[in-house]
């Protein structure tokens, strides 16, 4: 396929000096554009390693990662740094906003590094991006002034500012209640819609998972499964997520 | 603005206590320092002023002390000729006299000069309080301190009785005060050729009295007049006052000592504070740098902030310093007055910038090499 995004062949990430562990093993992953993906397993399956190397916040032992066909493991520091700033947006479990600043001037964050100042279409845009998480009489609060699922919808307009082309989140709704939760996932489902951004999101939440394209599957830092929903029916697929430590959240 | 400036000053600005605290910290450490120094410094000048400020710097006579040196016109010569680093060069000649009261008799110190020279020594002009500044012919000058013991004033006549026996007259010039309660007794100025006669010298003299530019060079510069002028004894004012420069140059140390302490105490200080700031924000670093803040701009942020806090605090440490220069200079009755030296305050205020800035290097140096994942795993 041409749409391909990123694709990592056998990455392999070993801690340790003395005594290695192997957190991932021979794992190879092709991601695609607008396509919106979920890693699940138990914890520490190497979900988290995944989703660093990819996001080249950490540097893997052996394999190649390709970004458009740019092999980016040859950056140095600073090139990888604005690597990130342009291509990858990151949404973690805690939103990490800085709480000296408004709600606005942590999604302008990523613009400021990258140029040091902001211009007004930036400006603009980040209030339509608000606006887009549902937060535009909130722009100019303090980040510490907001709830946490407010907080959180910051986070996710922060990692788009940029107009990035893969978002990558660690469990963005572990931290959230089911309500919020459901309002962050449905945000997440049409930006990717919308925008054509690539997610791909590491989740406990099988209610996630269902409804991403994509599921992969990960045990003892391998990918045990990679498979399309589309191609499963509701029972199969929802059966198929429950072993995975998934949590079963009750909605009401 | 750049970004790291944007951040370092939200930072401050948001740690309103820390940042306070510090910059007051800060302050007083320079402003302490400032009048401190200041103090000393202008204590050791009073001092310095009072012991050489109106004497000769550098003396030359004849070896044998009772002998007048005679060939005292080739050395001024060659001296005003060669030496570039001279104030005044003054011939003198002294001997004593009496001069005779209506109940007892007064022992007197003559000192022979020649008008200009010696005017730049004593500062005669300056210190007159009635009359002219003028030696000459039987015009003299004495100290308030006779004039008021012969209850004489300006214009009156004056008999001096010689070690020769002879009486000579003369009539008072001007009326001087030195500052010295013996010499304003006892000292008298006459003019040098009139004085030779007198003491029937011919051509010689008792000293030359030299000021020069720098009275710390004289040690340098009268070794080396030694070798020049190798058949006449040179004294300079060093050799004559050791006790009160060693005593000088050890309140110097000290004051030293207590200025590098206050520094290290304010840089100490910053450092802490910015340390535990860079701890308290490991996790916001960690995004940052995950959204693509290098090392190096992570680790500005941190060095912009100790900047900043030395700037303002330095600055507010300078005006507090000179406020309490111009306080102590007004309120306080001392024997002197504190000089301001602006070239100190900017040494000084420059050093605790720097200084300032330095204690940032930890926190910047952590903020560096943070690792943005560890940074961020466990929440």
């Amino acid at each position: 396929m041409d749409n391909v995004l990123l694709s990592c062949s056998n990455l392999i990430k070993e801690y340790g000096e003395v005594i290695k562990t192997r957190a991932l093993n021979d794992v190879s992953l092709t991601l695609y554009e607008a396509e919106f993906s979920s890693i699940i397993g138990a914890s520490g399956c190497g979900k988290s390693t995944l989703l660093n190397l990819i996001g080249a916040l950490d540097r893997p032992t052996g394999g190649s990662l390709k970004f458009r066909s740019q092999d980016y493991l040859a950056m140095n520091e600073r090139e990888l740094a604005a690597f990130r700033n342009k291509n990858i947006g990151f949404i973690f479990q805690f939103h990490y906003l800085l709480p000296e600043f408004t709600a606005i001037e942590n999604v302008m964050m990523p613009c400021w590094i990258e140029s040091g100042k902001a211009d007004r279409k930036k400006e603009s845009r980040a209030k339509e991006i608000l606006e887009i998480v549902g937060l535009k009489d909130k722009i100019n609060n303090p980040a510490n002034n907001l709830s946490g699922g407010q907080q959180q919808r910051v986070s996710i307009a922060r990692a788009l500012i940029n107009e990035p082309n893969l978002v990558l989140a660690d469990e963005p709704t572990g931290n959230l209640d089911s309500d919020s939760t459901d309002q962050v996932y449905e945000l997440l489902r049409q930006i990717n819609k919308d925008i054509g951004i690539s997610f791909l999101i590491v989740t406990h939440d099988r209610h996630i998972a269902e409804k991403s394209d994509r599921v992969i599957e990960m045990a003892d830092g391998r990918i045990v499964r990679d498979y399309l929903t589309k191609d499963l029916t509701p029972d199969e697929l929802w059966r198929g997520l429950a072993p995975c430590n998934c949590k079963a959240i009750e909605h009401s | 603005m750049s970004f790291e400036l944007k951040l370092a000053l939200r930072f401050l600005k948001n740690g309103k206590i820390q940042t306070t605290l510090i910059i007051c910290g800060i302050a007083i450490g320079v402003a302490v320092q400032i009048f401190l120094g200041a103090l000393i410094t202008s204590l050791q000048d009073n001092l310095i002023e009072n012991t050489i400020g109106n004497s000769s710097h550098i003396t030359i006579r004849d070896p044998d002390d009772t002998k007048y040196l005679g060939n005292w016109t080739l050395i001024v010569d060659q001296l005003s000729r060669e030496q570039d680093n001279i104030k005044a060069i003054s011939p003198t000649i002294q001997g004593t006299a009496l001069i005779r009261g209506t109940d007892k008799n007064i022992s007197i110190q003559i000192k022979g000069i020649q008008q200009e020279p010696a005017d730049i020594i004593y500062g005669i002009s300056d210190r007159l309080i009635e009359g002219d500044p003028v030696v000459e012919g039987n015009s003299i000058l004495v100290g308030t301190g006779l004039a008021e013991e012969l209850d004489t004033v300006v214009g009156d006549t004056l008999k001096f009785l010689m070690p020769s026996g002879e009486t000579v007259p003369f009539v008072i010039g001007g009326i001087f005060d030195l500052q010295n309660e013996s010499v304003n007794e006892t000292l008298v100025f006459i003019e040098l050729k009139r004085a030779q006669k007198l003491f029937r010298s011919g051509n010689g003299i008792s000293a030359i009295e030299i000021q020069i530019q720098d009275p710390f060079n004289s040690d340098l510069i009268a070794r080396q007049w030694r070798n020049e002028f190798w058949d006449v004894r040179i004294d300079q004012w060093q050799e004559q006052n050791k006790q009160l420069l060693s005593a000088l140059s050890s309140q110097s140390s000290s004051s030293y000592t207590i200025q590098f302490f206050v520094i290290l105490a304010v840089t100490l200080g910053i450092a802490s504070v910015l340390a535990v700031s860079a701890v308290q924000k490991t996790k916001e670093i960690g995004i940052l740098k995950a959204m693509g803040t290098t090392s190096r701009s992570a680790s500005i942020i941190f060095v912009l902030q100790g900047l900043i806090l030395g700037i303002i605090g330095a600055a507010a440490g300078g005006v507090l310093g000179i406020l309490l220069l111009y306080g102590f200079n007004s309120f306080a009755a001392a024997t002197f007055t504190i000089v301001v030296r602006w070239e100190s305050i900017l040494i000084i205020t420059g050093i605790s910038v720097a200084a300032a800035t330095l204690a940032s290097v930890i926190p910047a140096r952590r903020s560096a090499n943070l690792n943005p994942m560890e940074a961020i795993k466990n929440g």
